[in-house]
């Protein structure tokens, strides 16, 4: 992406990695750009960063890699029971 | 021939987690809930030969495990399971409480409402992340939610970091749709 404007495809995909802080500043000056004259992608940035809100907020309860081994061993070992 | 075929060795990554989330909110208890994510599985196994295709593997996980839940809850209610929590009660060596009050929640407490949406949300969210197609779930949650860096997720999926990010953003536009239809507009 070496030019200055970017189409609508580029600017989501930008809008998406900004979310994940993971744009530079060429890249969020390109972004700024072309929010400045497509209101689809503005609107669709809204939408995006309400969704980032929404999983931020989420307290994501998740097992751990070592619950999950446990779990994993009791299987193994049933099929081999089963065997 | 099943429609759907099971497949367990896959069931820990692909399930477990969502089978955790859902059991914790209904039971309270994290260890208790392993156990019944456990059992399902186990029971899962044994019944396997019962599968018959109709449904998903995770709809019919779904099944079993809301059989354990209950039964759970038959456990703990009947007399003899009563003894049992009163006796864990008095094992914390704080014997002069009173061990019902203290486990009611206070229901005036504004979080709890809250607590039992983020509930509710998480849940939609993750019926919407298992509808994914599975490689787009893979790297979604590795990306969002277990924060791995985008190097490590390029390398075990052996794609290049603009691929990735188009399938973050496809996952992404796929779950802001389907979670509009499930819970809410995102607008």
């Amino acid at each position: 992406m070496g030019r200055v404007f970017i189409n609508c495809n580029d600017a989501e995909v930008l809008s998406t990695r900004e979310q994940y802080n993971d744009l530079n500043s060429k890249e969020r000056f390109k972004l700024k750009m072309h929010h400045s004259h497509c209101w689809r992608c503005r609107s669709f940035n809204k939408k995006n960063c309400k969704f980032t809100r929404t999983l931020n907020g989420l307290n994501w309860i998740k097992l751990t890699a070592a619950e999950k081994a446990k779990i994993r061993s009791r299987i193994k070992d049933a099929i081999e029971r089963k065997l | 021939m099943p429609e759907v075929e099971l497949d367990p060795k896959k069931w820990v990554d692909r399930y477990s987690d969502y089978l955790f989330n859902y059991t914790i909110t209904r039971v309270n208890d994290a260890v208790m809930a392993q156990d019944l994510v456990a059992e399902t599985f186990l029971a899962g196994l044994k019944s396997a030969h019962r599968f018959k295709g109709k449904s998903t593997e995770r709809t019919w996980l779904v099944s079993i495990l809301k059989r354990k839940i209950i039964d759970y809850y038959r456990k703990i209610n009947s007399n003899k399971g009563k003894a049992e929590v009163r006796m864990s009660y008095l094992d914390n060596n704080d014997e002069t409480g009173d061990w019902l009050e203290e486990r009611v929640k206070d229901l005036r407490n504004p979080t709890v409402e809250d607590d039992i949406e983020q509930k509710e949300l998480g849940e939609a969210l993750q019926e919407c992340i298992a509808a994914l197609p599975e490689r787009y779930a893979i790297i979604f949650v590795q990306k969002t939610i277990d924060r791995m860096d985008t190097e490590t997720i390029c390398k075990e999926h052996d794609i290049t970091a603009s691929n990735l990010w188009v399938i973050i953003h496809r996952a992404r536009v796929q779950l802001m749709e389907c979670l509009n239809k499930k819970w809410y507009k995102i607008d």
